[in-house]
Formats: C-alpha cells, sequence, structure tokens
C-alpha cells in the first residue's frame, strides 16, 4: 500500500450552502462562527442560532478594497504599502422562496400579510388584521398553547406569527430578529407581528393549542406574545430599513475538505429582483423557474484576537489524509 | 481507474442492497443485487431485465493536477417487461421505479476509495466522487422498456495505482 497522505488538487465542489443568523442590532453584536470547534456540522443541522437557508446559486464574492502605496524618494519608489479602505460584496440566487430568502433577497423590510379582519379596507400591505389571540403559558417553539375557543379560529395548515403587541415603541423593531427600524410612534397594534420573523406553518392541532411543522425562529414566544394568522408575505421597493444578518457559506469538497466563508455582518445592498431561469434543458418551452437575486455587502467588525477590522474570515479544512 | 471503478460499483450495489434487497438476479448460481459490471462477466446475447447493467465507456485524464485525476464515462442501462402477473401492464411503472432507484443510490456522490485487489478490501485515501446523472429516453422494443444513464465518474491517481 502506498504512503498514508496524498497531495489533494483544489477543492471540486457541486454547490454552496448559505446559512444565517440574526445580528443583535440594538447591541450591534453580530453572530460568531468558530471553524475549529464548529467547522464540521452536520450540514443539515447548523449549530444555533445559524439558519440554513439551503443550496444556492451563483456564489461570487467581490472583494472591492483598495490598497495605494506610500512613494519615495527620487525617482520614487514604493516604500510600503497601506490599505486604503474596506470593501466587500457578495452575490448569489436563492433556489427557494421563503420568508427569509425573501427577506434577505429584499433591500428593505419584510412584512407578513396578516389574515384581514372582515370588512376592513384595503391596504398594499396588508389591511387591518383580525384581532390577534393571546399565547398562553406553557408554549414552547414548535407548540403553541391557545384557550379552546382561540385554537378553533385555527386550522392545521394555516401559517402564523407570534410576537407582542406595537405599543409605541420606536428604533429596531421584534426580537432577537429585528425586523423594521421605526422613528416615531405608529398606530398599528399588530406592526410587530407584521414584521416579525416569527412565522411557521401549523402542522397539527391539539386540545391544547397548535402544533408548528418547524420552530419559531425566535424560540419560545416571549410573555405577552399573541398570535395572528399569515395570508403571506410582501416587500416594498423602498424604505428606509436595511437587513442585517451574519452568513454563513458552506463549499463541501469532493473529498470531504470545506471552504467556509463567515461574514459576521452583511446587509442587503440592492432592491427586491428576481431571476427568471428556464426549466427545461436547451431553453425549450416557456416554463421558468424565478429565483430570488440577492446581494449583500460586508460591514466591519473588529476582530478581539488583535483589533483589526475585517469583513469575512475565509477557513479551509482540509480532507483527511491531505497534505496540507 | 480500475480501483474508482470497482469503488463505485460496489458502492451502487451496497446502496441497493439496503434500499431494494427484493431487486436481485440470479448469476452464475448466486443470488446477487440487481446491479452488474458487463465487462466483468460472460457477455450476454440480451441483458437481463430488472436489472442495472454497468458499462464502461470513455476514459479522460488531467495529468496538470498533482495528484492526476481519471474520470471514466459510466453508462447505466436498465430495461423492464412489468410483470407477468399484470401482463407487462406495468412495465413503465416498472421503469419508474428504477428510474427513482437509481438516482437514490447514486447519492450522495461521493465513496470512499477501495482497492478490492486485496481481500478484504483495503481503504485508499481519496474519494470517489462523480456528477449528476444524464437521463436519456426511454426506448420501446416491443413489450420492453430501456432507458440509459450516463454519469462521469472520477477518481485520483493514489501512489502505487
Amino acid at each position: 500500500m502506498a504512503a498514508g497522505w496524498f497531495s489533494a488538487a483544489a477543492p471540486v465542489t457541486r454547490r454552496v450552502r448559505a446559512y444565517f443568523a440574526p445580528v443583535n442590532r440594538v447591541a450591534q453584536v453580530p453572530v460568531i462562527f468558530d471553524p475549529s470547534e464548529q467547522g464540521r456540522f452536520d450540514l443539515n443541522a447548523p449549530p444555533a442560532p445559524w439558519m440554513n437557508l439551503g443550496w444556492i446559486q451563483g456564489f461570487t464574492r467581490t472583494a472591492s478594497s483598495k490598497s495605494g502605496a506610500v512613494m519615495t524618494g527620487i525617482p520614487a519608489a514604493t516604500l510600503e504599502q497601506v490599505r486604503e479602505s474596506l470593501d466587500a460584496q457578495i452575490s448569489f440566487q436563492f433556489l427557494s422562496w421563503t420568508k427569509l430568502t425573501m427577506a434577505l433577497a429584499s433591500g428593505s423590510q419584510h412584512m407578513n400579510l396578516l389574515v384581514p379582519a372582515s370588512g376592513s379596507a384595503a391596504s398594499p400591505d396588508g389591511a387591518q388584521a383580525a384581532a390577534a389571540v393571546a399565547i398562553q403559558s406553557g408554549s414552547t417553539a414548535t407548540s403553541i398553547v391557545l384557550t379552546a375557543a382561540d385554537a378553533a379560529k385555527f386550522t392545521a395548515g394555516c401559517m402564523v406569527a407570534v410576537d407582542v403587541d406595537y405599543t409605541g415603541q420606536t428604533g429596531f423593531l421584534a426580537s432577537p430578529i429585528s425586523g423594521a427600524y421605526v422613528r416615531q410612534s405608529l398606530r398599528d397594534i399588530d406592526y410587530i407581528r407584521r414584521v416579525t420573523f416569527n412565522v411557521a406553518l401549523v402542522s397539527d392541532m391539539t386540545h391544547a393549542g397548535l402544533l408548528l411543522a418547524e420552530p419559531l425562529p425566535g424560540g419560545i414566544p416571549s410573555a405577552g406574545a399573541k398570535l395572528q394568522a399569515v395570508a403571506g408575505f410582501v416587500d416594498r421597493l423602498g424604505g428606509s430599513f436595511y437587513q442585517e444578518w451574519s452568513g454563513l457559506f458552506v463549499m463541501e469538497g469532493s473529498q470531504g475538505e470545506r471552504v467556509i466563508f463567515h461574514y459576521p455582518r452583511l446587509q442587503t445592498m440592492t432592491d427586491a429582483e428576481e431571476l427568471p431561469v428556464p426549466l427545461a434543458l436547451k431553453e425549450k418551452g416557456s416554463l421558468q423557474r424565478v429565483l430570488l437575486k440577492a446581494q449583500f455587502r460586508a460591514l466591519p467588525t473588529t476582530d478581539l484576537l488583535d483589533g483589526d477590522r475585517v469583513l469575512c474570515y475565509r477557513s479551509f479544512l482540509p480532507a483527511s489524509k491531505a497534505l496540507v | 481507474m480500475q480501483n474508482g471503478k470497482d469503488s463505485f460499483y460496489m458502492a451502487l450495489r451496497a446502496r441497493l442492497a439496503a434500499m431494494n434487497p427484493e431487486r436481485t438476479t440470479m448469476l452464475r448460481g448466486a443470488v446477487r443485487p440487481g446491479i452488474l459490471v458487463e465487462e466483468a462477466e460472460a457477455t450476454f446475447s440480451q441483458l437481463p431485465s430488472d436489472v442495472f447493467v454497468l458499462r464502461w465507456l470513455g476514459l479522460g485524464t488531467d495529468s496538470n493536477l498533482e495528484p492526476a485525476m481519471m474520470a471514466a464515462e459510466c453508462e447505466i442501462t436498465y430495461q423492464t417487461c412489468g410483470c407477468q402477473s399484470f401482463g407487462g401492464l406495468d412495465r413503465g411503472r416498472a421503469l419508474s421505479a428504477m428510474d427513482e432507484e437509481l438516482l437514490a443510490i447514486l447519492q450522495p456522490f461521493s465513496t470512499p476509495k477501495l482497492s478490492y485487489m486485496a481481500t478484504p478490501p483495503a481503504p485508499m485515501l481519496t474519494q470517489v466522487f462523480w456528477d449528476e446523472p444524464l437521463f436519456g429516453p426511454v426506448v420501446t422494443q416491443r413489450d420492453r422498456l430501456s432507458r440509459s444513464v450516463k454519469v462521469m465518474v472520477y477518481s485520483y491517481q493514489e501512489q502505487g495505482e
């Protein structure tokens, strides 16, 4: 048998997997990913609080940082280089439409279309909603306890939004994932449930309430949280809110090696756009798959190791028995 | 590339046996999972039905790499007449079932490379991996439906190969 190691060629990858985690907008704290501890995580079960957004397409990194030369002497020659600016962008397409992918691919806040109250006046981002129901104690991220009368208002298969009433707050709203920034008080008591990321599909009904098909992104409902049915989602071109998330992108090589890109702070930088792709091979037929285009600008964080400002960490975990 | 070819076949065979133990074939007096390599068996006058038959076609290499990478094109052919108990009227369903089985056993798209020259097979250092399958059209010949699928299989040449 040959030697117990091999020279690895450049990684051969099939596709890129994307994960996002919410930045704490109030405290301006991104989510840290430690590749030494977490780098070999199961791609189908990312470590909390990272959320799996599935495979993406067309992943492109663009570094726009500029370096300048400090010149000296006659004739002038470069004495040393200095980094003049720090900038990077990434772009890709999401292969699915969900609350989170839509929000990340839209340049502004992303809202839930709450099921309207009977006879309410039409509004482009959802009419006045049917009254919210109070969530009882004992609820978890996947089961919502309601009174029997309230539970009867919902059915398996409906979508729900879970969050507290809006009571005139300003600043970043919804927790732990900020869904909007409000400069002055609004009147809509349901506003936080309109912008919350705490949405889920009801998979089943029990005598005590609702079972959810997926855990609420925000975890256990907070005290005072209420629940409303959701008909769909809406985003707007315009507005002043920028989504900001921590991003993680994983390429898995054919030999088991991994390339991981960790962007602690990513802000959506373009308005909502779609990319139609012909469904049939050789572009026959008229069916098109509509992908969500996403483009982000990386914002810097300070690395506590040495105080440097960085935009992205690229980690490489070599294949087993590969020479390094 | 022989170790790569062997590893690819054995991976598919093990996955098929785990997924559908009822798909078997009688070959040289033994009942085996319903998948075989054409070049490793006696010649067939007619390919067996309800069995996946692997045929190795083209070969390519990228010797600029260290280690060199080999690529072999594998054609997987299968055919069915359906069940006698249904008078063959289920042949379309039977072929669809084989399409799904093949798609399932091709995933994940890699497997550890082993040397089957040794007994038991000796683990090597790299992984054999392959591209998405390209499904050809269904061919109808009287009451027989068949399809061939092409898969590009890649393997790094290890020291001593």
